[in-house]
């Protein structure tokens, strides 16, 4: 099995603790993309994998989807995803009111369970893997 | 034919009523669900701007300015396009069926309900309206890479299932394209579908969109609300 190299049951706890608030901001999310320009990377970049929504949607919801069951490379794209591609630094702006930085926090915080965190003294900006 | 004619009797008839009491029992539910995730907190008062009455001394229309200005860093400015044909189509989307002269005629007919109700060129050019808008987030859906990248089937799915009803009843209204009963079949059934969906689909955003607005302290909550979520 791909996800037996990581130990799901304490993102599963996370997911299970925040379930209504992943639920809510999945489903409520239109996929309209009018939260994109509230980032300050994707105004620099005009790259899509820096809005907002796609970040949450591809960390914290692709975990809600698989109930936590990921591979470690899948966990390292998340990581990637919420430390690379994101500050936190809770300016993205949701017109349905989705509280965006708090859905990444937590996939951040699912990502340390398994000791996947950024080391800021190693990885400069632009190093993802 | 009496297939047909025994299909378009149960939509008109009795499914209509199943599909507005579910539609009205669902948005109150789910109204109550959403309410019951919060819980009462202090109205934040973040002001973003000195108000302008206090450090200026302008008046009338005048003293509007400074919030007209401000309106350049929210939607309105940064997406002027997409936010008028999201606004425009939104209304659009409301008032056309509720002041329709056929939906009035026939709710008067079953409730006596009076309501009043646009002529039928200024249905049509709504209606018209509500189907552009909705090829215009098509496209923008289908042409867009930060739209194409976050569109899943089910997006389009959901879309194409807010302009059926509109298509079908344009449609059979001009009696263009398909047999008038099979048409007005494909606009109940569509539209009752429609009603159902909404408050359990992703066109629950119709629900969450007040209260997340109206109702949560935010930096970008409208009015003054005065409750927080408890999740």
């Amino acid at each position: 099995m791909a996800h037996t190299d990581i130990d799901a049951a304490p993102i599963q706890r996370i997911l299970k603790n925040n379930k209504r608030e992943i639920k809510l901001g999945l489903k409520v999310c239109a996929h309209c993309s009018l939260c994109a320009e509230s980032c300050f990377l994707y105004a620099a970049t005009k790259d899509p994998k820096y809005m907002p929504s796609y970040k949450f949607i591809n960390s914290i919801g692709r975990l809600y989807r698989k109930n936590g069951k990921v591979s470690r490379e899948e966990l390292t794209k998340i990581r990637d995803i919420v430390w690379h591609d994101c500050v936190l630094c809770s300016r993205c702006y949701c017109p349905f009111g989705i509280n965006i930085p708090s859905l990444i926090a937590l996939a951040r915080q699912a990502c340390r369970t398994q000791d996947l965190y950024r080391e800021y003294d190693k990885e400069p900006m632009g190093t993802a893997t | 034919m009496a297939f047909q004619a025994q299909l378009l009797q149960i939509l008109q008839g009795p499914m209509v009523w199943v599909a507005f009491i579910i539609f009205v029992a669902g948005i109150i539910g789910q109204s109550i669900r959403l309410y019951r995730l919060t819980r009462r907190t202090e109205p934040e008062k973040i002001q973003f701007i000195a108000n302008p009455r206090k450090t200026q001394k302008i008046s009338g229309w005048r003293r509007w300015m400074p919030y007209l200005g401000q309106l350049k860093t929210t939607m309105l400015g940064t997406s002027p396009v997409l936010s008028a044909v999201t606004i425009i189509f939104h209304i659009c989307l409301f008032i056309t069926p509720i002041f329709l002269m056929g939906h009035n005629v026939l709710l008067k007919a079953a409730v006596g309900l009076p309501l009043p109700y646009f002529s039928e060129t200024t249905s049509d050019l709504l209606t018209l309206i509500v189907l552009f808008c909705g090829l215009f987030f098509l496209f923008r859906r289908l042409l867009l890479p930060r739209v194409r990248v976050l569109t899943t089937p089910y997006d389009i799915l959901l879309l194409l299932l807010a302009i059926f009803p509109f298509l079908t009843g344009f449609l059979a209204h001009h009696q263009l394209l398909l047999d008038y009963q099979l048409m007005m079949i494909l606009h109940m059934g569509f539209s009752e579908l429609l009603l159902i969906m909404i408050p359990f689909s992703k066109f629950f955003h119709m629900i969450f969109f007040f209260f997340g607005r109206f109702f949560i302290v935010n930096e970008y909550s409208l009015g003054m609300p005065q409750r927080t979520w408890q999740f």
